[in-house]
């Protein structure tokens, strides 16, 4: 009976599959297709939009911009994170708990939340243009709506991300080997660059490309926090889409954006394997 | 067996009072339906805070309360959703307004309904209040603006001040629309008054390039505009005269010069395609009534265009609005008509330039 | 060193948690402007917020939506997840991926899709439409999380079931849903705060009536203009932090009582 239960399941997965495949083909894959068919057939079948953006200085400009911001913002979070992480692993008790807290509390916020958070602490009326006052500066420097401020807008957002990434690896890491190699005569600072580091490096790898695809992507903060002159990628999209109403380049610059996304994730896919991203 | 037929005939009750509650579930939509369509809603595109709360107050409640239709707002105002919509058919609003620029844009390019006559009385109306299938409302104006702590001396009195840079340091803000900013790049880059239509698209562009490095915001919603003068994040703005009055009626420290203020209009529109259509011109006409168009000024600071309105209007309130005469005579007004044919093209060259 | 490195990290965790802070005091302002601090207190943002429709309705959309997207997901990802974990079949791979795509590509890319896709079926500006859409964006973390429960899970409880002659269903329904059923709740609470806080596809095909409560605070965000978003800041924040504290406790009492 029961080899008769297992055989009729080797046929079933099909139907247990079948919902959502379907609803993924239908209302995922169809919706992607047409932006990439768009990109070609908006307003007739032509590569110019293609032609325009690998061409035009403009859109290599930022291109160009929206990768070094992910680098950038990339580093400062693995810069900032991995200390943090690292601290949560060793620490016990409620010291652990209210970090852990405050971390999962900052990763489950609402973009929206924080970002409106930025925009009272670097506006013009907020506590940092307040410190410039009166450290004597006036008038202050404008930080809203520049670069500056969407850059710290992200690593803001992106940096739980990091965290709870390395937090992940980090402690799977046997203290046991610490120890080992502490009584085999190595100095702390030795013994974590030897040891620990080499041992945390898949949780480096996986945050850096956790908060590096979600940079290259990152519409709201950037459109909220920045300087309309120093849009990145997704934000020119969003302009194309709302104001300019030019399809066809929008899906262009939309495909090439799909393009780096999943070369990233291919190129993770072939060292790494896709199902460690997420632990 | 009495407990049998007492189970049996409470079974039937319930059996009914079920059947009941199916029938009605059932029924329900199509009573529910067919009492909204004669209750639908019209979607009217607000700028939000004080025009909204005018307009609410003097145009949509005594609308509704005559009609029976109600109104619900829809923000933010934006061009291209209106381009968006007669080309999709998914309508986020009906009715909108839009300044001289856009009106000719929208109606050069099929983004409106036309007149409709039937539901249109003209006679309640002043001869050119019909304007490129929208109907004019009320007149503002965009003047300079300053803040003071900044400008302690005073501010820039002039479009050739608010480009100095040198005098006037600091930062500046500008509307994001191509058919308003254009005349004042050519006023600052010494254009007389009467000399700027045709525009001389690429005179504006050059001067527009030497006060691009100063402007932090290009502003497109009348609240975030005035917003960014309250809060200073910028010095200097070209924004609409009626948020800046009520910022000063708030006490707020910005000061401002009808000096070049440049006049425009406002329109009220349908959008193209519409099914509530109808409903929009009933609502439209009501809107430009002398004494509700008379009072949504006095409130949100406009001039109106219809000159029964005038009655209604104190002399003391004159002075707000940028049609008295002595605010009329150092401001000029646009000239869509003569800008037509260059509109789309050098709107069209402005978005791509703002973004770069 | 490790002094330094410990000092730096809660450096790094004050960067984290007093942006945050700041967003409480500010709904408490009397100002219609983003001045901090406030110039004056009172709670008539707190009223205004109550009593607006513009604000009520989209929240009350927000909630709508993420339960229905809770639902649907729930609906596909079930029999997905324990046909891919419990079955060995062709294309498995490639099915896996299929699941796990809408997690790669970003938002915005296929808000343009479904702008223009939806568009055209008139499902924009609709409640389905947006159901739809989020379905689809939370498949992956509902899949993820019922795969992580499934592999798990001890199949010798259901053999044992089995063999005392319960039929699949019956075993399915007295056996295996009551022990995974933290973890279909886990994963239906994922798929609803996903769905609640998804901005981007929302800001371009919902609108009017099926507004969203991420696509009212954007707007709100970019024109700057409105104070009650401190408010719906605040309330979120509370939110939050209340589902955090439950959940960190919760995991403390659970290791406690399964010591490993």
């Amino acid at each position: 009976m029961i080899a008769h239960a297992a055989k009729a399941h080797r046929e079933r997965p099909w139907l247990l599959l079948l919902p959502v495949v379907a609803f993924l083909g239908v209302f995922f894959l169809v919706p992607l297709g047409q932006v990439v068919a768009s990109s070609v057939t908006e307003p007739e079948l032509t590569l110019a939009h293609y032609r325009e953006f690998f061409s035009d200085g403009f859109y290599l400009l930022v291109l160009g911009r929206t990768f070094a911001t992910a680098l950038l913002v990339t580093l400062a979070c693995l810069v900032l994170g991995y200390p943090l992480a690292y601290a949560a692993v060793r620490r016990e008790g409620t010291i652990a708990l209210v970090m852990l807290t405050l971390i999962t509390l900052s990763l489950w916020t609402n973009f929206l939340v924080r970002t409106y958070a930025w925009m009272v602490i670097l506006g013009n009326r907020g506590p940092v243009s307040a410190a410039f006052r009166a450290l004597g500066v006036v008038p202050p420097p404008e930080i809203l709506f520049t670069r500056v401020a969407s850059t710290l807008g992200m690593v803001h957002i992106l940096l739980p991300f990091m965290v709870m990434a390395l937090y992940a690896v980090m402690r799977r890491i046997d203290p046991a080997y610490l120890r080992a190699a502490q009584g085999l005569g190595a100095p702390p600072r030795a013994a974590f660059r030897h040891v620990f580091l080499p041992l945390s490096a898949p949780g480096i790898v996986n945050g850096c490309t956790i908060v590096f695809i979600l940079c290259l992507g990152f519409y709201v903060t950037p459109v909220l926090l920045g300087s309309p002159r120093e849009q990145m990628l997704a934000g020119l999209i969003g302009r194309q889409i709302e104001e300019l109403l030019d399809f066809g380049q929008a899906s262009a610059m939309a495909v090439v954006l799909l393009a780096a996304t999943l070369g990233l994730f291919w190129i993770y896919n072939r060292f790494v394997g896709i199902d460690k991203l997420w632990g | 067996m009495s407990t049998g037929n007492e189970a049996q005939s409470s079974r039937r009750k319930a059996l009914k009072q079920i059947g009941a509650a199916v029938a009605g579930a059932v029924a329900a939509p199509y009573v529910i339906t067919s009492r909204a369509a004669s209750a639908e809603p019209l979607y009217v595109n607000t700028w939000g805070g004080v025009w909204e709360e005018a307009a609410a107050a003097n145009l949509f409640a005594p609308f509704t309360k005559e009609t029976g239709i109600e109104i619900k707002t829809v923000s933010p105002v934006s061009f291209a959703k209106l381009a968006a919509q007669a080309r999709t058919g998914v309508y986020e609003f009906d009715v909108t307004t839009l300044g001289g620029g856009d009106i000719v844009r929208a109606n050069d390019a099929g983004l409106i309904e036309k007149a409709d006559d039937s539901v249109i009385d003209r006679s309640k109306l002043a001869p050119d209040m019909v304007f490129q299938n929208g109907v004019a409302s009320h007149a503002f104006s965009t003047i300079i603006a300053w803040r003071k702590d900044r400008y302690p001396n005073g501010g820039p009195q002039s479009w050739a001040d608010f480009w100095d840079l040198k005098r006037f340091p600091g930062s500046r803000c500008l509307q994001s629309y191509a058919a308003r900013v254009l005349p004042l790049a050519l006023l600052a880059d010494g254009v007389p008054k009467d000399k700027l239509y045709p525009i001389d698209v690429n005179r504006a562009f050059s001067a527009l390039e030497r006060i691009k490095p100063a402007i932090r915001v290009w502003w497109t919603q009348g609240q975030q505009s005035q917003q960014l003068l309250r809060d200073g994040e910028v010095d200097a703005i070209g924004i609409w005269h009626s948020r800046t009055i009520e910022l000063i009626k708030q006490n707020a420290a910005v000061d401002f010069t009808w000096n070049q203020g440049e006049i425009d209009r406002a329109y009220w529109v349908v959008s193209k395609g519409s099914p509530r259509a109808k409903q929009a011109w009933r609502f439209i006409q009501s809107a430009v009534s002398p004494e509700r168009l008379a009072r949504f000024c006095l409130q949100a600071n406009y001039g109106p265009l219809n000159p029964k309105s005038l009655q209604y209007v104190p002399q003391s309130e004159m002075r707000f609005m940028p049609t008295a005469p002595a605010n009329y005579k150092v401001q000029f007004e646009q000239d869509v008509v003569k800008a037509e044919p260059q509109l789309a093209e050098f709107t069209k060259r402005f978005e791509q330039w703002i973004a770069r | 060193m490790t002094r330094f490195s410990d000092w730096f990290a809660w450096l790094v965790l004050l960067f984290l948690a007093a942006p945050l802070a700041i967003v409480v005091p500010m709904s408490f302002s009397n100002a219609p402007s983003f001045q901090f601090p406030p110039p004056a207190w009172g709670v008539q943002y707190y009223r205004a917020f109550f009593a607006d429709p513009r604000w009520l309705q989209p929240t009350v959309n927000s909630f709508i939506i993420g339960a229905a997207t809770a639902v649907v997901t729930m609906a596909l990802g079930i029999p997905a997840a324990f046909a891919i974990v419990r079955h060995r079949f062709a294309g498995r791979g490639w099915v896996n991926l299929l699941l796990l795509l809408p997690l790669t590509a970003p938002h915005i890319v296929l808000a343009l899709g479904y702008y223009t896709y939806f568009g055209r079926l008139r499902l924009t500006q609709t409640y389905l439409g947006v159901v739809l859409a989020h379905t689809c964006l939370c498949v992956p973390i509902v899949y993820l999380t019922l795969s992580a429960a499934l592999k798990g899970f001890d199949r010798n409880v259901e053999r044992a079931a089995m063999n005392l002659g319960a039929n699949p269903w019956r075993v399915f329904r007295h056996v295996t849903f009551p022990m995974l059923r933290p973890a279909f709740l886990v994963a239906a609470l994922f798929a609803f705060i996903q769905s609640f806080d998804e901005t981007v596809v929302a800001l371009f095909i919902s609108g009017r009536d099926a507004s969203t409560l991420p696509r009212k605070i954007f707007d709100s965000l970019r024109t700057q203009a409105d104070p009650v978003v401190a408010v719906v800041s605040t309330l979120l924040l509370g939110i939050v932090l209340a589902g955090t504290i439950a959940s960190r406790l919760a995991a403390r009492r659970r290791r406690v009582e399964t010591p490993a």
